[in-house]
């Protein structure tokens, strides 16, 4: 049976599939690109076509070489890969696990996996609508050794949403198109609809295309986003190579809970308890099996037993004590947040690199798997565009004590919360450039800080994140960072070891349930968890806690920074420092990176 | 194109093929083509490229209308008849089977897809002309809708 092409891909003068890498600066952006071809003959050239709202276009056009690596079939699915990768992420190749190489005689990055390689130099740009047409000299063909005879991959082996059974899925188009049932639906529905004209261009532009005012508004958010500076660990840390003496200083809750993660982190640590009060401090010794019981930190300090201390204290004691420690030689982990000012964050910092000691302060949203797991599916296109993150934390709770003194705490829940969450908004979004603070009544009048708090950010790349922190009262069963992309949602949830996404392309038993009538039965019957794609998370330290301290314990032993340098927590302090103000003067504020150790850093 | 092992040797990267369909008056021509590929979504448009003095060249410049009709693996036999011969030594059109499409361009009645288009541009690139065409329509043969498109490694 003969139809309309109702669009350009129905024609199928798509190509082979390969990838277009071109450099951009210190970074190499890639494309796939499924539309290239021949040109001449005698002096060989070929013609393809970058979309000018991937970065890919911009990088050909300034550099003039690049480079095209025509896939075999055995490299299915890294081109899938590559066709769903976020299309403004400056690190593609890594996000999809695509080795690159420089080829030092035509200056042309290129990926060595591709069974054949283009290396090619502009001659012609022409600005040809939405996309535009490169036409390039051949400067040299490689093909990769052993694979001469490969077959390359085609655009329509690649080209749908990818089947989660391809076999079965193929088996069935065959079965339908061989028995003549897609046919008959066909004819059934356009006698039923009326046989209506195909506009080819006018769907085209509908599924694909852009006027030059679309595309001015695309750019107008950047054609790759920057703002990320700063990702979750890529694995776990090594297994210790020896016992490292800590003293864990603060016998409070946190401070019997810092004695469990170490004692969970390595069974054979060598654990000492530092407090103001001996009976409390023997009372949580007695409790973790720790070796010892020191009184005052500036004795612990001075102890040639301890190597490396935790300092679970009130926030304000944070930049005296974490000194102290960095002057007495020792490491240190110090709870968040890592200081009440920006001031003594830096001091913090200065000292421990005077001393030559590692300062590490306890982010553990650094370490949350289910952080790591998004910023990958971020990377990888699951989400496609990320344009909010939603945070949402807190729950019932009266602070008392010093918690409740905002000069001891450095403001309220947005300080003691806060810092976890703009963590979280920097691993998975990038950098804010502004926020705006407000905060709903005091519920809880005994607390001087705010118990509320509500933040939206935003970047000149076209994101935003909103965070809601509340003490007042519980939110019930709900994900506490949710991130909405084109292509998805990803929803996760405090201490689970999963993690949800939610394809906004509808998949196939909601679609099916859909066509149900009456509408009021399909309604019944479509539930929202039908649409969920619920992948489990490695590991089981769910809230990211115990890969912190292992961290720390690494990196003491092997003597490098850690993952997480005390840096980034003076960011964070940074940012929350600047909602303050905006809570204060109820106007957007600037979150700019100030001039200091760590703007240099970066 | 014509398809010769000079032709072949010299590509350097393997290519789907397709036949190019152009008629100017009663003068009619197909022609093996594995030049073209996409141009842009809007306006959207495709280009082919055609070796200087072909006589699909002449007909295309004449009447600025090609069909450009995808070939699937079974149209090998097919490929090698239009791309090895000239259109001026030999009526390659009659013994194809075509039709016209509701926008008057003439269709292959087999093949995998055809696009119907209209010349926007043309320049020449070495020893070829590039031409850029609108596509003002197309057409699909769901019979063959999941046949592989013969590619150029296929003629060797």
């Amino acid at each position: 049976m003969r139809r309309a092409a109702a669009t350009i891909w129905d024609t199928k003068i798509q190509c082979v599939c390969s990838v277009v890498t071109a450099r951009e600066g210190d970074d190499v952006e890639l494309w796939m690109c499924g539309n290239f071809g021949q040109v001449s003959l005698g002096e060989p050239r070929i013609a393809v076509n970058p979309n000018r709202q991937y970065p890919i276009e911009r990088a050909i056009r300034r550099e003039r070489r690049f480079a095209i690596g025509v896939f075999s079939r055995a490299q299915r699915d890294l081109a899938i890969r590559l066709t769903r990768t976020r299309r403004r992420s400056p690190n593609k190749a890594a996000g999809i696990g695509m080795q690159l190489a420089q080829d030092e005689k035509h200056r042309i990055p290129y990926s060595p996996d591709c069974f054949r390689t283009l290396f090619c130099e502009a001659e012609d740009i022409l600005d040809t609508g939405d996309h535009t047409l490169v036409i390039a000299r051949v400067l040299e063909t490689r093909v990769r050794q052993g694979w001469e005879k490969q077959r390359p991959l085609l655009y329509a082996e690649i080209s749908g949403t990818p089947a989660r059974y391809p076999r079965l899925n193929r088996a069935l188009q065959w079965l339908v198109a061989a028995s003549g049932a897609k046919e008959r639906i066909q004819r059934y529905l356009e006698k039923r609809r009326g046989i209506r004209t195909v506009n080819l261009a006018a769907n085209t532009y509908e599924d694909g295309g852009q006027t030059d005012a679309e595309i001015r508004l695309i750019e107008s958010a950047g054609l790759r986003d920057t703002s990320r500076i700063i990702a979750p660990p890529e694995r776990a840390p090594a297994v210790l190579r020896r016992r490292v003496p800590v003293c864990v200083v603060g016998v409070g809750q946190w401070g019997a809970f810092h004695c469990r993660l170490f004692r969970t982190a390595d069974p054979r640590v060598e654990l000492y308890i530092c407090g103001r009060n001996r009976e409390r401090a023997e009372r949580l010794a007695a409790a973790t099996g720790a070796k010892g019981v020191i009184l005052g930190l500036e004795r612990a300090v001075e102890d040639s037993r301890i190597e490396a201390v935790s300092l679970a204290l009130p926030h304000h004691l944070h930049k005296e004590a974490a000194v102290l420690a960095a002057q007495a030689g020792k490491h240190t982990l110090v709870e968040k947040p890592i200081a009440l000012a920006l001031s003594d964050a830096d001091a913090m910092i200065e000292a421990a690199r005077e001393a030559g000691t590692i300062l590490m302060v306890a982010e553990d949203m650094q370490y949350r798997p289910a952080i790591r797991a998004a910023a990958k599916m971020i990377d990888a296109g699951d989400v496609g565009e990320p344009l909010y993150l939603m945070a949402h934390g807190g729950g019932s709770m009266r602070p008392r004590g010093w918690k409740a003194d905002p000069e001891l705490m450095g403001g309220g829940i947005l300080m003691d919360m806060g810092v976890h969450y703009v963590r979280a908004m920097r691993l998975l979004m990038g950098e804010p450039d502004d926020a705006l603070a407000t905060r709903a009544m005091q519920i809880d009048t005994k607390t001087l800080g705010e118990d509320s708090v509500q933040v939206l950010f935003r970047s000149h790349f076209g994101w935003q994140a909103h965070i809601l922190l509340s003490w007042a009262g519980p939110h019930g069963h709900s994900p506490d960072v949710i991130v909405c992309g084109d292509r998805g949602v990803l929803h996760l949830w405090p201490a689970r070891n999963y993690i949800d996404l939610y394809p906004a392309q509808q998949r196939l038993l909601p679609q099916l349930l859909s066509y149900v009538r009456p509408p009021w039965l399909a309604e019944r019957l479509i539930k929202p968890e039908m649409q969920r794609v619920r992948r489990k998370v490695a590991g089981d330290d769910r809230q990211g806690y115990l890969t912190e301290v292992r961290e720390f314990l690494a990196a003491v032993t092997e003597g490098r920074e850690p993952a997480s340098p005390a840096e980034d927590a003076r960011r964070d302090l940074e940012i929350v420092l600047h909602s303050y103000e905006s809570m204060r003067t109820g106007v957007w504020v600037k979150t700019a990176v100030e001039p200091s150790t760590l703007a240099q850093a970066l | 194109m014509v398809v010769t092992s000079a032709y072949l040797s010299g590509s350097v990267v393997e290519s789907p093929v397709g036949i190019l369909l152009t008629e100017a008056g009663d003068r009619r021509n197909a022609m093996t083509i594995s030049f073209f590929s996409e141009v842009a979504h809007h306006p959207t448009t495709l280009w082919i490229s055609v070796a200087q003095g072909r006589y699909s060249g002449e007909l295309l410049d004449s009447s600025g209308r090609f069909t450009l009709v995808v070939l699937h693996a079974g149209q090998r036999e097919l490929a090698w008849r239009c791309g090895t011969i000239s259109g001026r030594d030999a009526d390659k059109f009659s013994r194809l089977r075509t039709h016209r499409g509701p926008e008057d361009y003439l269709y292959l009645d087999d093949g995998i897809a055809g696009a119907a288009c209209r010349v926007r541009s043309s320049r020449p690139a070495g020893e070829h002309i590039l031409y850029i065409a609108d596509i003002v329509g197309g057409e699909v043969e769901t019979r063959n809708s999941l046949k592989r498109t013969l590619i150029t490694r296929d003629l060797l």
